[in-house]
């Protein structure tokens, strides 16, 4: 039952949360990468039960791709279909700002609440 | 539910089932995205066999009805907070405002354009087809006819996904971003006879053909109605260059009756020409949509 409530919760905070935690990989790294390899970095990061499931990165990839957020180009792979390597934009950076500016703010008032400090 | 699948291609297949509605081009995405990340997957575990990996997938991955609500869920609403508010979305009521509103919409004035390229495409494409059909044909008897025609059938695919991409950046609808996905690994000879089989192979033929005609009537039209509108705003102006002595050397002579007319009726051929130029604004973005629908319908293979 707790389980449920928790799980729909996360999603709903993921909605968001995956394209800027996105965007902040591809920024914090010189070299473009592909779908797996991010994928593998978010799970590395993240010790215990996994936040959100690595098929879910896929899709938000490419909606900030085709937004002019994330070039990519398509490279053949030995392993199996063409891998498609992520790299941002200047457009991402900025769109990254922003983002990350109301995720501090967002943060910070949710904790005042939860953290009880606020009178 | 599915019962958990235990190989790529059962894993594939459930998501391409689970995914069953929905736009074709997404479909393609994300069974490439779940190629991608299950085959790297093997090949980072070399030691487990293809079962033993893709029963770890449901809790890493995702299974394949998660994966085929996150992507629906991401088209729609990544998609909408990213987007600029289209023109459509602030298309007033007032029907004067809506229907000069078109000049705004940059989607008009590319299918202007489209509609004017279309001549070219439109004659490489058929020129594509008739010399690839028959030289095919001719060379059947020899040995190279099956590998040339294998070529033609291929390079005619790459054609048509050029198209649906100039398409997309035209009008702005959706159009596959990758060859369609050749579905499970078979052999040659299969691969050979299921394209043969593959009523897209022969539509895609079929459209690449069509394209001549439809893109002479695109461009006459286009050119036709451009042509009118430029007419008849410019020349009660080049009537009044006249009047005031202008001499426009030969060429352009203005009858006598018309030159005198000319005043009163200079507003009604000026607003004409902009009345017209319009329509054809709205024609060229109809013409947009219409030319997608018809893509989709011959280009991108229906349920994949």
């Amino acid at each position: 039952m707790d389980d449920s409530h928790a799980r729909k919760f996360q999603k709903d905070l993921n909605a968001g949360l995956v394209a800027l935690v996105l965007l902040a990989v591809l920024n914090r790294t010189s070299e473009d990468l592909y779908g797996y390899e991010i994928a593998k970095r978010l799970q590395k990061a993240n010790e215990g039960e996994s936040l959100f499931k690595e098929g879910t990165v896929y899709p938000v990839l490419r909606a900030l791709s085709a937004h002019g957020l994330l070039t990519s180009r398509i490279v053949p792979s030995y392993s199996g279909p063409p891998r498609r390597y992520y790299r941002i934009t200047a457009e991402g950076r900025a769109v990254l700002g922003d983002w990350s500016g109301i995720w501090v703010q967002t943060r910070d008032f949710v904790d005042r609440f939860i953290e009880g400090v606020e009178e | 539910m599915n019962r958990a699948p235990r190989s790529i291609d059962e894993y594939l297949k459930q998501l391409r089932d689970a995914l069953q509605g929905s736009d074709p081009a997404l479909i393609q995405d994300a069974l490439y995205d779940a190629e991608e990340y299950l085959r790297a997957e093997c090949a980072s575990h070399p030691d487990k066999s293809e079962a033993d990996v893709l029963e770890l997938i449901a809790s890493t991955y995702g299974a394949p009805e998660e994966v085929a609500t996150a992507y629906r869920d991401t088209e729609a609403k990544v998609s909408a907070a990213l987007r600029p508010i289209t023109p459509r979305s602030v298309e007033s009521s007032n029907p004067l405002r809506r229907f000069f509103g078109v000049y705004s919409d940059s989607r008009a004035y590319l299918s202007l354009f489209y509609m004017l390229l279309t001549l070219v495409t439109g004659i490489l494409y058929f020129v594509f087809v008739v010399t690839g059909l028959s030289l095919s044909a001719g060379l059947a008897v020899l040995i190279i006819g099956l590998p040339f025609f294998l070529a033609f059938i291929g390079i005619a695919r790459v054609l048509a996904l050029g198209e649906g991409r100039l398409l997309e950046a035209i009008t702005g609808e959706r159009m596959p971003r990758r060859p369609v996905h050749p579905g499970p690994r078979s052999g040659v000879w299969a691969r050979i006879g299921e394209m043969l089989k593959d009523a897209r192979t022969w539509t895609t033929l079929a459209y690449l053909l069509l394209m001549l005609p439809l893109g002479i009537f695109y461009f006459v039209v286009a050119v036709t109605g451009f042509s009118l509108a430029a007419g008849l705003v410019v020349g009660p102006f080049m009537v009044l260059a006249q009047h005031l002595g202008w001499d426009f050397n030969d060429g352009i002579s203005v009858m006598q009756p018309a030159l005198l007319a000319a005043p009163l009726i200079a507003p009604f051929t000026i607003a004409l020409g902009v009345l017209i130029f319009t329509a054809l604004m709205h024609a060229a973005r109809g013409i947009g949509r219409l030319q997608v629908a018809f893509a989709r319908a011959l280009l991108v293979k229906p349920g994949m």
